[in-house]
């Protein structure tokens, strides 16, 4: 398919017609002075002036707490219910390359051996419209990880802004064509205004993945004394894992009363100390430097070693929301340079 | 400043007085500062001190860092603010003062998030703690390093922290409860909060206890609020306003209203300030016939 124009003042036509049918539409908008990737009724509650949202667009097929079933205690027995998950149609606008795909690293875990419906339907539920960066800052480093700042991978349909601030509109899947089929109305056949310049962060000349995939594979390594005095200062929360695209580890809970109550699927970090606790008190991640090695292989030993997509698409995130400015890319060149 | 602090830091790492020196460093780019951690005295060099060290380094020397405790005596750079952060650790037998060396930094503020730096300290991008500063000329320290400052804090806090208090303060229960409920629900229980502060030492924090589950770990609003409230309780008559768990809350919860609300209530019901005097105890962990009553009703 050609490209198409999408005007901005198109937007409400656009929003309204997912919205009508029940559908969500998220975009980066303001709340509580961070634009983050947050459900909008109108064009005029979105922002078009950001990096990258605070938060990932995860949220939208794998919320941060959600029910699975539900359950409760009678005198005749026991009853439990299962809760499906409800998926409407959910657009994705303004997602970053980085993010969109993220969405392929996220469907290998939740379709590994086991497929999690909950992730799934709502994800197959969903219109990712990406728009390529025309701006960065220091943390973003996809480049580095082989994504491109107008990277097709995971979006639906890529956008770009032109000068006029107006979008140029490119199906990349047969979802992506079909639902630009379906709100025809909102998209222009002809294409008019200049393309924006695509904003290329830098790439790190320190950081061999090769060689830090070799590195992280030689078990020898896993004690090594680098690990501490790279991570040492770790504090051990979990807003790198909250803010990560890819990081997906999740906890089911028992909630409710002695009578009744819920069984429900939250996010988890790997940087908690329980998160490895044992029932006998023992803990083999007793210090916080080896959780936060555990991030890391994960990310760039133990992922790639199991699928063929991302375990790090190069956001930043993690960089930026970290309290003590432990900066993953130091890290990846550090190990980079290990003779 | 920097090479007083350099050098006092490579005496005590010579003579062997401490084995290691927390202080602050450069990130790669020189555009940040972040926590390191020194033990030789070659290396001392790369300590910084300028107004982007934001981090209460004064975390690294609880009980929830048994690595950190096992590279010996440690020696912090600190600013007046994170000291007292040390003076209540010491109050509640966390510390002994001689554990510890301080290095006392005085300091004419820090930016209240890094991102905000563009070369030159305004006040616009300092914190409300830095505006109310009675301690920019450390109050307890083994040595001071810096020109001593001449700043006097106004009489009455200011700044929007203590305004908002105000507004809060004159709202209906159900506006307060409808403007927690829309900053609480944010929450991701990513509990960064909790752990950039020194003050939330404990091993096992209630949140994380499930045998039973005091506290729902759900982050929808009835777990976001209890674990926002629990923690404001925790801290009441404790905390020291460093600001550090607001500067890294990833979803901007404005955790400073809280925590400095229940420090005005304390200081008014029983004259304590936390965080200047290591041989007083915090109120809420003592028990004095002479404290008031007049607000049990």
């Amino acid at each position: 398919m050609d490209k198409r124009l999408l005007k901005r003042e198109r937007l409400d036509r656009l929003i309204d017609g997912v919205t009508r049918g029940g559908g969500l539409f998220v975009a980066p908008r303001l709340d509580a002075r961070r634009v983050v990737y947050g459900p909008v009724t109108a064009a005029d509650e979105m922002e078009f002036d950001y990096i990258v949202p605070g938060n990932s667009f995860k949220e939208f097929f794998f919320p941060r707490t959600e029910p699975v079933a539900r359950f409760s205690f009678h005198k005749q027995g026991t009853e439990l219910e299962e809760v499906r998950p409800e998926p409407v149609e959910t657009v994705i606008f303004g997602s970053r390359p980085c993010d969109a795909a993220s969405c392929a690293s996220l469907r290998s875990v939740f379709t590994w051996d086991f497929v999690d419906e909950y992730y799934t339907e709502r994800e197959d539920a969903a219109v990712v419209m990406t728009v390529a960066c025309t701006q960065g800052d220091e943390s973003c480093f996809c480049t580095t990880v082989g994504v491109a700042p107008d990277g097709r991978d995971g979006s639906d349909i890529l956008l770009r802004e032109t000068e006029g601030g107006d979008f140029t509109a490119e199906a990349v899947t047969e979802k992506g064509a079909s639902f630009m089929e379906r709100y025809k109305d909102a998209f222009e056949a002809t294409v008019e205004g200049r393309e924006k310049e695509v904003f290329q962060p830098e790439i790190l000349d320190g950081v061999d993945l090769e060689r830090i995939a070799q590195w992280l594979k030689d078990k020898e390594h896993y004690s090594s004394p680098l690990w501490p005095e790279v991570a040492r200062k770790c504090i051990g929360c979990g807003a790198c894992t909250f803010s990560c695209p890819t990081c997906h580890c999740f906890d089911l809970v028992d909630e409710g009363t002695f009578f009744e109550g819920e069984r429900r699927k939250n996010w988890d970090s790997c940087q908690f100390d329980y998160f490895t606790l044992h029932a006998s008190g023992h803990n083999p991640r007793d210090t916080q430097y080896k959780r936060w090695r555990n991030r890391f292989m994960c990310k760039f030993h133990i992922y790639p070693g199991k699928f063929s997509t991302k375990g790090c698409v190069g956001c930043g995130r993690c960089i930026r929301v970290c309290p003590v400015r432990l900066d993953i890319t130091e890290v990846m060149e550090e190990i980079s340079k290990v003779p | 400043m920097e090479d007083k602090l350099r050098q006092k830091a490579r005496e005590l790492l010579s003579s062997g007085e401490v084995q290691v020196v927390i202080g602050y460093g450069w990130n790669r780019r020189k555009t940040r500062t972040t926590p390191v951690f020194i033990t030789r005295p070659e290396d001392t060099d790369r300590l910084v001190f300028n107004p982007l060290c934001v981090n209460n380094l004064s975390v690294y020397l609880t009980r929830k860092y048994p690595d950190i405790k096992a590279m010996g005596r440690p020696a912090v750079v600190a600013k007046g603010c994170d000291i007292k952060n040390i003076a209540v650790m010491v109050s509640e037998g966390q510390l002994k003062r001689e554990d510890v060396y301080i290095i006392g930094v005085t300091c004419g503020g820090v930016v209240y998030r890094q991102e905000l730096w563009q070369g030159e300290l305004k006040p616009g991008i300092m914190p409300v703690k830095c505006h109310n500063c009675d301690v920019r000329n450390p109050h307890i320290a083994d040595v001071v390093i810096g020109e001593k400052t001449d700043f006097a804090p106004p009489e009455e806090p200011t700044g929007m922290v203590f305004d908002k208090i105000a507004e809060i303060d004159g709202m209906t229960p159900a506006e307060r409860f409808a403007f927690w409920n829309e900053h609480f629900s944010r929450c991701i229980k990513c509990y960064a909060c909790r752990q950039v502060c020194s003050l939330c030492y404990c091993e096992r924090c209630i949140t994380d206890k499930n045998m039973p589950q005091w506290i729902e770990s759900s982050a929808h609003p009835r777990g976001n609020f209890a674990w926002n409230l629990i923690r404001a309780m925790h801290l009441t008559g404790r905390c020291t306003f460093c600001g550090e768990c607001e500067r890294a809350c990833p979803v901007n919860i404005p955790l400073n209203i809280i925590n400095q609300k229940m420090s005005l209530v304390v200081k008014d019901a029983f004259g304590y300030c936390a965080g200047y005097d290591p041989d007083e105890h915090p109120p809420m962990i003592v028990f004095s016939e002479n404290d008031k009553e007049d607000f049990i009703k």
